[in-house]
């Protein structure tokens, strides 16, 4: 190349590196404090998209359409070290996507993300080191042999301690009680003692932030409040950040002081807890049947809620305050074949909450 | 029956072409190990003008007959059945009104054969250009004598790895048992080396064994090699294998059924 | 050494999911008996017929067998199970956990799963090559042997490379199932020196799927058939296969995660 473009070449870089520098020292310095920075964080997923029908799968063989999916679309939080932050959505708002990015695995296409300091998708062996990521429905404990066998697997991995590795696992059993259940394989666990382990095994190294993705789902009742108590300790024992999803409301509510609701890829709320029972009404539905054919209007009781089904089934939404003296009411004054109180779909709750 | 028999074919047929892309790599499988053996047996014979009376083009036309006659007798019942046993999806067939084995199992094999066949006999021309096997002896008649051979073969093959497979209602190893089969196969089909080749105890014992009606004896019929005696006794061994392996397979598949049913798919 | 003790780590793993399937442990090394006996079997019966293969003798063929031992170690005893292991994270995205562990990537899918009782095959395939070169003369050259030792490492090396690119392309085409088979498919040619084969097949076997080259190759040197240069030139393919292969697997786990460049 000639001198002027060399010139010029020097001239973009030092330009570019002036109009950078005072945006990085202050960037530099919130590094210092926060656990978690995200930053316009996007991700957007090319999806081949094609019509039934064999004339347009030819067609599609010679020309791929592509549309692109925004899963996540410039998310941005910050989260101090200690603190427990759950993320909230329905199924496919871009959680899970939001985790996977911040955990190492996806590289975003548009903004930034800093865990402890690190870019989580250079995937450096110290980040790995002092993070850990669970997921509710993918296993990382081998089937066949005893949990307590995959541990020592870990302890290798991660180069712990002797030392440290029994006292980590102590702290561990004495928080989820695994005694019973280490030496049994993995197979023969009830899904509740296999998440346990998968948890522990998670955090055999003393990870500084844990991304929990779904560790409730499947469980029964007792096991997800087993395993809400045991993060609440954990959190408070040894001052670890996490970030948790569900898509289960009572999860987020027993644990989390600060919510993030995520929608359609976007960011809808982040904040306090109680803020957010403020804004959104707490309802319940009620899912009834009427015995005989009833020219009862059931919107007396509540919002009737449009499309019940074949068996005559009807859903009427009520605020969950009223909730048991309307049952009452109803059981009362008419021929009820049957009545089922349900939670709402989350996304109804957050639609409703804040107008998609 | 009959009218089972078209709609099975129809159905195997779809489900063998859907798996179409796989074909080059059956090719690739059932195409080395006769070339390498061929490779072996021509080295050899080039050495020494002749292995005891086969020249190298001897066994150029020996092995590619092999190529088609093995594809003709050979069963795949294990890989389509021992999986259904084990995981109990058997279940379903034992409800419907027909034998699985001898209807579903047998027609999936012959609709494989057929898609197989649509990969290999052109490769097979080419190799027949560029190798000249010698097929002058071969006639009409020689052809037509193979073809009751190539049924027995195929038939004792075929309720021999249906018996095999059954043993999957009493083990789970019934994949080990069938590698040892394999291993016999090999050796005493004559698809390692023309019999007439291997040691005398062992061309003895091969004689009384069904896996010579495999490949050995159709491609010695097809080749006109086999003198009328030798050929009569050997169907007279294969028909005898024929009738042990038909009651052998009825014996096992009723006790097997018994077995899983009581267990409880 | 770090690496020492995560081998060992997943060594003991391995043994523990041998010893939960012991019954089945035991089938399998009768089975692996037997194909011995079969191929002993059949060099007898093509010893039989001739003194000696394409230039090779009975002793050498036993030796080639023991390498060839060696290199089925490779295949059956690690790069079968962790195939099947790999396709399975990659399937319901037990990858992800791979990913993060900070261990590098590729040592933990070439090395988590082992057939732990496949070292036996180690011991098999160095008595048939002792024997072997015992039964030949035994004229083998100190150089000879060393340059033997080398190429045998390096062929399984380029076996090893062959089959992470193998592996690497589920991350570009996603439904490749059968993406090993290949190399199973050719493995048989393996029993016997690549020399006598037609030329289209050598070529297969020593340049697609180099099953000659991990076999054939350091019996050849054993034998003194190769100079020097030669065999500079099988290490250098040998090293530049893993190069390769160590490329291939980046672009593929950059490819998983969505990286853009």
């Amino acid at each position: 190349m000639d001198f002027f473009q060399s010139g010029r070449m020097v001239l973009e870089s030092t330009s570019r590196l002036m109009i950078n520098l005072p945006v990085y020292s202050c960037y530099n310095a919130n590094r210092m404090t926060d656990a978690i920075l995200v930053e316009k964080l996007s991700k957007t997923y090319q999806v081949p998209e094609r019509e039934g029908g064999f004339g347009a799968a030819v067609g599609g063989f010679f020309h791929r359409k592509y549309t692109d999916v925004n899963a996540v679309q410039q998310v941005s939080f910050t989260i101090q070290p200690g603190e427990m932050v759950g993320f909230l959505g329905p199924n496919g708002a871009g959680k899970t996507t939001t985790l996977k990015m911040l955990s190492g695995l996806l590289h975003p296409t548009g903004g930034r993300a800093h865990v402890l300091g690190f870019t989580p998708w250079d995937r450096k062996r110290e980040y790995l080191q002092t993070m850990t990521l669970v997921m509710g429905q993918r296993s990382r404990l081998s089937w066949d042999i005893p949990a307590a066998d995959s541990f020592l697997l870990n302890q290798a991995i991660y180069r712990i301690s002797d030392a440290d590795y029994q006292r980590t696992l102590k702290e561990l059993d004495d928080l989820l009680e695994l005694s019973p259940i280490l030496r049994k394989p993995v197979r023969n666990l009830s899904l509740g003692e296999r998440m346990k382990c998968e948890l522990a095994a998670g955090l055999l190294h003393r990870p500084k932030v844990l991304f929990l993705d779904e560790p409730t789902i499947g469980l029964d009742i007792t096991a997800q409040a087993r395993i809400r108590t045991f993060l609440e300790a954990y959190n408070r024992h040894t001052g670890a950040t996490i970030l948790l999803t569900s898509h289960y409301m009572a999860d987020v509510t027993a644990l989390c002081e600060r919510v993030i609701i995520i929608h359609h890829g976007q960011l809808k709320y982040d904040g306090g807890l109680t803020d957010l029972s403020r804004r959104v009404a707490p309802f319940k539905l009620i899912a009834v049947t009427l015995g005989d054919p009833c020219p009862c209007d059931l919107s007396a009781y509540g919002t009737l809620l449009p499309g019940g089904d074949e068996d005559g089934k009807q859903l009427i939404q009520v605020s969950a305050r009223d909730v048991a003296a309307i049952t009452a009411r109803m059981l009362a004054e008419l021929p009820i074949h049957d009545l089922t109180i349900e939670d709402p779909p989350i996304e109804d709750v957050i639609e409703q909450a804040f107008q998609g | 029956m009959l009218q089972i028999y078209r709609r099975l074919w129809q159905v195997n047929w779809a489900e063998q072409w859907q798996y179409r892309a796989n074909l080059l790599m059956y090719l690739l499988y059932w195409l080395v190990s006769p070339v390498v053996y061929l490779a072996v047996w021509i080295t050899v014979a080039n050495s020494q003008g002749s292995v005891n009376g086969l020249t190298a083009n001897d066994f150029v036309t020996y092995y590619l007959t092999l190529l088609i006659v093995v594809q003709l007798t050979s069963d795949i019942t294990i890989h389509l059945l021992a999986s259904k046993i084990q995981d109990g999806t058997l279940s379903g067939d034992l409800l419907r009104p027909i034998h699985p084995i001898l209807t579903n199992i047998l027609v999936n094999n012959i609709a494989f054969k057929a898609l197989t066949f649509i990969g290999l006999i052109p490769v097979w021309l080419v190799l027949c250009a560029l190798f000249h096997p010698n097929y002058s002896s071969v006639t009409g008649s020689s052809l037509l004598l193979a073809i009751p051979a190539i049924l027995l073969g195929f038939s004792i093959g075929f309720l021999l790895g249906a018996t095999l497979t059954c043993l999957a209602f009493w083990t789970t190893r019934v994949y080990a048992i069938g590698e040892f089969y394999t291993a016999l196969v090999i050796l005493f089909s004559g698809q390692f080396v023309p019999l007439q080749l291997m040691p005398p105890t062992i061309q003895r014992l091969a004689e009384f064994l069904p896996f010579q009606m495999f490949c050995y004896v159709p491609i010695e019929i097809i080749l006109n090699q086999m003198p009328p005696e030798v050929m009569l006794r050997n169907y007279a061994v294969g028909v005898v294998w024929l009738v042990i392996s038909m009651f052998l397979f009825k014996w096992v598949w009723r006790e097997g059924v018994k077995r899983f049913s009581a267990v409880g798919a | 050494m770090y690496i020492l003790r995560l081998l060992s780590a997943f060594f003991k793993v391995n043994v523990q999911m041998t010893l939960a399937y012991r019954t089945d442990t035991i089938v399998n090394m009768l089975i692996n008996l037997m194909w011995l006996g079969w191929e002993l079997l059949s060099l007898n019966i093509i010893f039989h017929n001739t003194t000696s293969l394409g230039g090779w003798s009975l002793g050498e063929l036993i030796a080639l067998l023991g390498v060839f031992r060696l290199v089925n170690m490779l295949v059956a005893g690690l790069i079968w199970p962790n195939t099947e292991k790999f396709n399975a994270s990659v399937r319901d995205g037990s990858l992800d956990y791979t990913l993060l562990q900070p261990v590098n990537s590729l040592f933990q899918v070439s090395f988590s799963r082992m057939v732990i009782w496949r070292v036996w095959d180690l011991a098999l395939g160095a008595v048939l090559i002792i024997l072997g070169i015992r039964m030949s003369g035994g004229g083998a050259t100190p150089a000879n042997l060393v340059s033997f030792v080398f190429l045998t490492i390096s062929g399984a090396m380029v076996i090893y490379s062959l089959w992470i690119v193998l592996i690497a392309a589920t991350f570009w085409f996603i439904k490749f199932d059968n993406n090993v088979t290949i190399l199973q498919a050719l493995m048989d040619s393996g029993r016997y020196p690549a020399t006598i084969y037609p030329g289209w097949l050598r070529l297969i076997v020593t340049f697609v799927v180099p099953i000659a080259l991990a076999t054939t190759v350091p019996m050849q040197a054993l034998r003194g058939d190769l100079n020097g240069w030669q065999i500079l030139l099988f290490l250098g393919v040998s090293a530049a296969s893993f190069l390769v292969a160590w490329r291939v697997w980046k672009a593929g786990i950059k490819k998983y995660s969505g990286a853009s460049s």
